[in-house]
């Protein structure tokens, strides 16, 4: 096996862990507004995520910035929260600010945090040449990452139909928007006990 | 324990990953082996069964890492000792291995015993290739090419 292949399987195997949760609850409140049709919007932010934690996880690793592991750990859920506070807070898509073209922005800066965080554990363990171990686990987290999204989007679609069949059409609410407060409500309230347990103050 | 009890033992994600060097040096006809692990479970894991990681380490390694020749045969490990650097054991031993490292066998399942998600990268350099093995629990042996 190539040293490539073992470093993505190793990131694919992080991030697909059930006991990644904060990591997939993030995946999960970000994909909590989309439905499958918006499957491209969805993997945009996504890969914006990715590409966020990519940056802090290379300067972290190569030892070009240091970053203080308690405000990570404690920033990690801040971010799963503000995630859910936006989706329950903009209740139309349509109207969003700048068309809600700003989640992948948002997505790309809460994966910096994220970034430092998986950085912590892996610049201990890896010295240099980095670059193929580097390359490698972020190549794993997003094909993890993107295997999260597709069971995420099935298991919001059967949660559509349960809403749907429930009467949620003779709320005031559409079936998506009660999905929406459902999943974000349950995530924020996770990640906010998360927050207060990891604060470094 | 309660399913939200659960849930908020789960958001503390560390990465569970060991890394173990195997450079197979011709002139000696040695393979140098250098084993990364995380300070803190290591030593939890040697002492827990062995009382002190002085007294644990090398029985806990030489039960977890195993290391066989192209026919099979058991290279013996020696011991050569550790050292700590921020939270990061490096720990060392030696075999014998005068046919190199082609066809050997490796298994490392260090820490499988403690977690779960446990996953043991091995690096093997020799006769000019670089050869990497990733080890989850319930692995058995695998061959080096």
């Amino acid at each position: 096996m190539s040293e490539l292949r073992v470093f993505i399987a190793l990131g694919f195997h992080h991030i697909t862990d059930l006991g990644a949760m904060d990591h997939i609850l993030f995946l999960l409140a970000l994909a909590a507004i989309y439905r499958a049709s918006d499957w491209r919007r969805g993997l945009w932010v996504v890969t914006a995520f990715t590409v966020g934690h990519s940056i802090t996880l290379a300067l972290a690793v190569t030892g070009a910035v240091t970053l203080p592991t308690a405000l990570i750990e404690f920033l990690i859920p801040v971010t799963i929260v503000a995630t859910c506070v936006e989706n329950l807070a903009v209740r139309d898509r349509a109207r969003a600010p700048w068309g809600g073209r700003y989640r992948p922005v948002f997505a790309g800066v809460f994966g910096l945090v994220h970034g430092a965080g998986f950085a912590n554990y892996l610049k201990s363990l890896f010295v240099a040449p980095i670059a193929v171990p580097l390359f490698g686990f972020n190549i794993g987290i997003e094909a993890g990452q993107i295997v999260v999204l597709a069971v995420a989007a099935g298991l919001l679609g059967g949660l559509d139909r349960v809403l749907a069949r429930l009467g949620a059409a003779r709320l005031a609410s559409s079936p998506l928007r009660l999905r929406v407060v459902a999943v974000s409500a349950v995530v924020a309230v996770l990640a906010a006990r998360w927050a207060v347990e990891r604060s470094p103050w | 324990m309660r399913p939200l009890a659960v849930l908020v033992w789960l958001a503390a994600h560390p990465l569970h990953t060991t890394l173990t060097e195997l450079t197979w040096r011709p002139s000696g006809g040695a393979v140098e082996i250098s084993v990364r692990a995380f300070a803190d479970d290591f030593r939890a894991a040697a002492a827990s069964s062995r009382g002190t990681l002085d007294s644990g380490a090398v029985a806990y390694l030489r039960e977890r890492l195993t290391l066989v020749d192209a026919a099979g045969q058991p290279l013996p490990l020696v011991w050569c000792g550790v050292k700590q650097t921020a939270d990061l054991l490096w720990l060392c031993l030696r075999a014998a291995a005068p046919r190199g490292l082609a066809g050997a066998g490796v298994r490392v399942a260090l820490l499988f015993d403690r977690y779960d998600d446990q996953i043991n990268i091995v690096q093997a350099s020799y006769a000019g290739r670089k050869e990497s093995l990733l080890f989850a629990r319930g692995d058995g042996l695998k061959r080096l090419p």
